[in-house]
């Protein structure tokens, strides 16, 4: 028989659950695409020694950049480390600090993240790093009407749009999981994380050519602990969305129900089991699709539209 | 929290949205034989929810007319359609197909979306209760006969036009089977067999139309002269 955590500890275990595993998932991926690329690819730790290294290196900062320069990668992280305290990581009950935010205020949240780095890279006056973040802020633009959908469709299946709620109702029966509105939203979801993380439609995910950079070419002129920041905050971001997609629409099952040692453990494995199947879907995909042209961006988004447009439609005539 | 529908009414409108989503990939995709290929996985889906709903309602008869329904449809027209797209010779993909836009594939999109939208409101606004009837699923098919005119709309080569008029054809279906799953079995047949028809007289019109222009294209017949 085990202890019962108070609710605090819970609370606090689900952001270091993704504070410290984000890194592992990165890992997972590379090392899933590197094998279908028929490459012995990195250490499953890789992330974790290159995090290390990045922190012990000289910081530098541009002539002429303002103190934001430097505050944006903490308060990005700050903002990242925020979301898991609003959604499901490992308990299926809400814990205290849960119903703060609802989906909108996870997404505000990761918006401000995005903002505060998109304005660090425009101080820096370099033309890749300003590249990349004009282009991330207009396709976020684009993804941002899918996003929206989704949450339409959420809060008309729920009533609410607290992402426990969402949880909650695909756990209640078989239905709710063939549903179309469910599916639909699910896989538009799908495609905006894809988009996000910058793994189809243009961004190669882990390359050096500039031209073909979103969201990678912000971080370009951060150096030392400041872009070990970053790129955590970016690991984060990915692990954030795959726990969304994986606990709040796909596969709600497997959270921990009550307070139990054992059973918040059971939770932590079965995220981290979801996280790496969710990794293994991306990199089969990642690696058996042609990047898109950068102005095609728009069929991708166009298609993500149309699935979370249907899953309003089939809810609104109550069928759906 | 609303209710979801049952797990059969659910599996029945899934089957529906996707055979909906196949259409938009037929409208968006630039090469005739993948279109050729969504139709037949269209059609595999109509035969599969003919099965779902027999085993449903006990209708036995239905599940002759998913065999037929697939043999034909998933068979023999993709089959057919294959050959006569070959006929002009030039390799697998007939000329005048690819790139035969006249919107740009987001703006194709968005538009059929809008068309969707109306096709799903206008037959959900008719209140069809059948007894097979998920009534979403049938609003699905109202939304896939405008998508289907509108890839026949957009698209300005005669392959695509013939695709869109025999998915249209399954959007018909789709519908038939959800309001009158118990139509008469001669009837859905003789409907079943009517598409060949069809397919044969678009046959025609693609060859008549390759051995004037050596193009699939209809962009040419815009300069008719008296």
């Amino acid at each position: 028989m085990s202890a019962a955590l108070p609710v605090q500890v819970i609370q606090v275990l689900q952001v270091l659950t993704i504070a410290v595993c984000a890194p592992w998932v990165t890992g997972v991926i590379a090392k899933v695409e590197a094998r279908l690329q028929g490459r012995r690819g990195p250490r499953i730790a890789q992330p974790y020694y290159d995090l290390a290294k990045a922190s012990r290196k000289e910081a530098l900062a541009p002539e002429g950049a303002s103190w934001f320069f430097l505050a944006a990668p903490v308060i990005a992280c700050a903002a990242y480390l925020t979301v898991p305290l609003l959604i499901p990581v490992l308990t299926s009950y809400g814990l205290p600090l849960g119903y703060m935010g609802d989906i909108l205020g996870g997404g505000f949240l990761l918006s401000l993240a995005s903002f505060a780095v998109a304005t660090a890279a425009l101080e820096t006056g370099s033309p890749y790093a300003q590249l990349g973040s004009s282009r991330a802020k207009t396709f976020s633009a684009i993804t941002e009407p899918v996003v929206l959908f989704v949450v339409f469709t959420v809060a008309l299946l729920t009533g609410t749009d607290l992402p426990y709620a969402l949880a909650a109702t695909v756990r209640s029966s078989a239905g709710q999981v063939v549903r179309p509105a469910h599916l639909l939203a699910s896989a538009a979801l799908f495609m905006v994380i894809l988009h996000e993380t910058g793994r189809i439609p243009v961004e190669t995910h882990a390359g050096t050519n500039e031209f073909g950079m979103i969201e990678e070419a912000r971080a370009f002129e951060h150096s030392g602990p400041y872009f070990a920041l970053l790129t955590w905050g970016s690991e984060l971001k990915q692990f954030i969305l795959y726990t969304i997609l994986a606990d709040v629409f796909l596969a709600p099952w497997g959270l921990a129900a009550s307070r139990q040692l054992g059973s918040v453990a059971l939770a932590i494995v079965a995220l981290l089991a979801k996280a790496a199947a969710v990794g293994c879907v991306v990199a089969v995909i990642d690696n058996s699709f042609a990047k898109l042209r950068l102005f095609k961006i728009t069929e991708f988004a166009a298609a993500a539209f149309l699935l979370a447009v249907l899953g309003v439609f089939t809810l609104y005539l109550g069928g759906g | 929290m609303t209710n979801a529908p049952g797990v059969y009414q659910g599996a029945a409108n899934a089957i529906a949205a996707v055979m909906l989503l196949l259409e938009f990939g037929m409208l968006r995709q630039a090469l005739a034989r993948d279109q050729v290929r969504l139709y037949a996985a269209q059609s595999a889906l109509i035969s599969v929810l003919a099965v779902v709903i027999a085993a449903d309602r006990g209708l036995p008869d239905l599940y002759v007319l998913a065999a037929t329904s697939a043999a034909l449809k998933v068979l023999a027209v993709p089959l057919l359609l294959r050959r006569l797209l070959r006929a002009g010779g030039a390799g697998d993909e007939p000329a005048g197909v690819a790139g035969s836009y006249t919107l740009s594939v987001a703006s194709a999109v968005l538009a059929a979306i809008g068309l969707a939208a109306f096709g799903f409101f206008a037959f959900g606004s008719l209140h069809l209760h059948g007894p097979a009837a998920p009534p979403l699923a049938l609003a699905i098919a109202g939304a896939m006969v405008f998508v289907a005119f509108g890839l026949m709309i957009v698209r300005r080569d005669v392959a695509s036009q013939a695709i869109g008029f025999c998915t249209l054809e399954n959007a018909i279906s789709l519908a038939a089977l959800v309001v009158a799953a118990g139509l008469p079995l001669i009837l859905e047949t003789a409907f079943l067999f009517d598409l060949l028809v069809a397919v044969v007289v678009f046959g025609m019109l693609i060859r008549a139309h390759h051995a004037r222009t050596e193009s699939l294209s209809t962009a040419d017949l815009t300069r008719l002269r008296g």
